[in-house]
């Protein structure tokens, strides 16, 4: 069976190198591929001077278009699962063979790691928290399926969802929406517990300035993504 | 309407029609995004020479004055115009996307092929 770890990664000079050690030490059966998103700092150069396995966007797609390459990578080389795992240290390795065999014991197409079940590690903070909550009871709402950490960006898939983000991945913001949409064509999700840590260097993607537009955006995109029938 | 505001908009509008058409020779914007400027154009001369026209517009949408008619279908064109653009934009950023993409995959698969060939 051919895992593949997707790695998002802008400007993550700071943190690449330690995610991929974790990876090689804590996940050997899986491959991984780094998606460069068009870096302003030494990514990509590290990533080649270590011989790493990179795809390197010329122009900056941001984290959908990204993740999104990466699934297309995926579903092109015949993997059988993919995971999404953050290029800034918040994701730890030593979780992704549970997912897996979670994944496969149980026939699912997607277990997200959940920050949110045991309530331990890194908890985001208490207003982003209240917004996670919201979108929790929004998906439940729609969907009858609860979702305790629908933002979370450590989330595996089967090769058909594989084959489904690579057609289809929206740009911005994708988790809670994708969940949604998946949920929302009778695709088994489930979580485990996962613990994350605080990001060691680099930006979130999501800052104060841009909270607003985050909360309507994504509040939009899951109604739209409830609601689409193919 | 003077005589004068009617020939001071005239030229002005041919003249917008000839900038148009040099900028479409030069290839600096395509035919056909370039026609509803020309429509626009077209329009605006038509009520120039004929501003009986925009009188019986006026009435029959029931506005007051003829110059309150103009603004406001101004104002709608404007709203049009900017809507089919946000489309165009919308459509061209899907593409761009798309093409980034297969750019990188094209890229990834090149340099394997080349390191498995020896050149590095």
């Amino acid at each position: 069976m051919k895992k593949l770890v997707i790695i998002p990664a802008y400007n993550e000079e700071g943190n690449i190198e330690k995610t991929v050690t974790d990876i090689e030490k804590n996940a050997p059966d899986f491959d991984y591929v780094i998606v460069n998103d068009c870096s302003t700092d030494h990514t990509y150069q590290i990533c080649q001077e270590k011989g790493y396995n990179v795809i390197n966007l010329p122009v900056n797609l941001g984290i959908g278009g990204g993740v999104q390459t990466g699934y297309m990578y995926g579903w092109r080389n015949g993997y059988d699962i993919a995971v999404q795992f953050d290029g800034d240290g918040q994701h730890t390795a030593s979780f992704l063979n549970t997912m897996a065999d979670y994944l496969t014991k149980n026939h699912l197409d997607m277990v997200i790691g959940s920050r949110y079940i045991t309530k331990d590690g890194f908890q985001s903070s208490g207003i982003r928290r209240a917004g996670i909550r919201y979108f929790t009871w929004l998906i439940k709402l729609l969907t009858g399926q609860k979702i305790t950490d629908p933002t979370s960006g450590m989330r595996m898939v089967n090769r058909d969802i594989i084959e489904l983000f690579a057609k289809d991945y929206p740009k911005d913001y994708p988790e809670p929406e994708t969940v949604t949409f998946i949920l929302k064509r009778k695709k088994r999700v489930a979580e485990i517990p996962v613990l994350m840590n605080a990001r060691e260097a680099g930006v979130s993607s999501i800052s104060p300035l841009n909270a607003v537009y985050y909360m309507i955006k994504v509040t939009m995109s899951i109604l739209f993504a409830a609601g689409k029938r193919k | 309407m003077s005589l004068r505001t009617q020939i001071i908009v005239a030229v002005a509008v041919i003249i917008a029609l000839l900038v148009l058409s040099g900028m479409i020779k030069k290839k600096k914007i395509e035919v056909r995004f370039a026609l509803i400027w020309y429509l626009l154009a077209l329009v605006i001369l038509v009520l120039d020479i004929f501003p009986g026209l925009l009188d019986k517009a006026t009435a029959f949408m029931g506005v007051g004055l003829a110059v309150n008619m103009l603004f406001f279908m101004g104002f709608c064109f404007a709203l049009v115009i900017i809507f089919v653009m946000t489309l165009w934009v919308s459509r061209l950023s899907m593409k761009v996307k798309q093409l980034t993409q297969e750019l990188a995959l094209l890229d990834k698969k090149l340099s394997e092929t080349d390191m498995a060939q020896g050149k590095g």
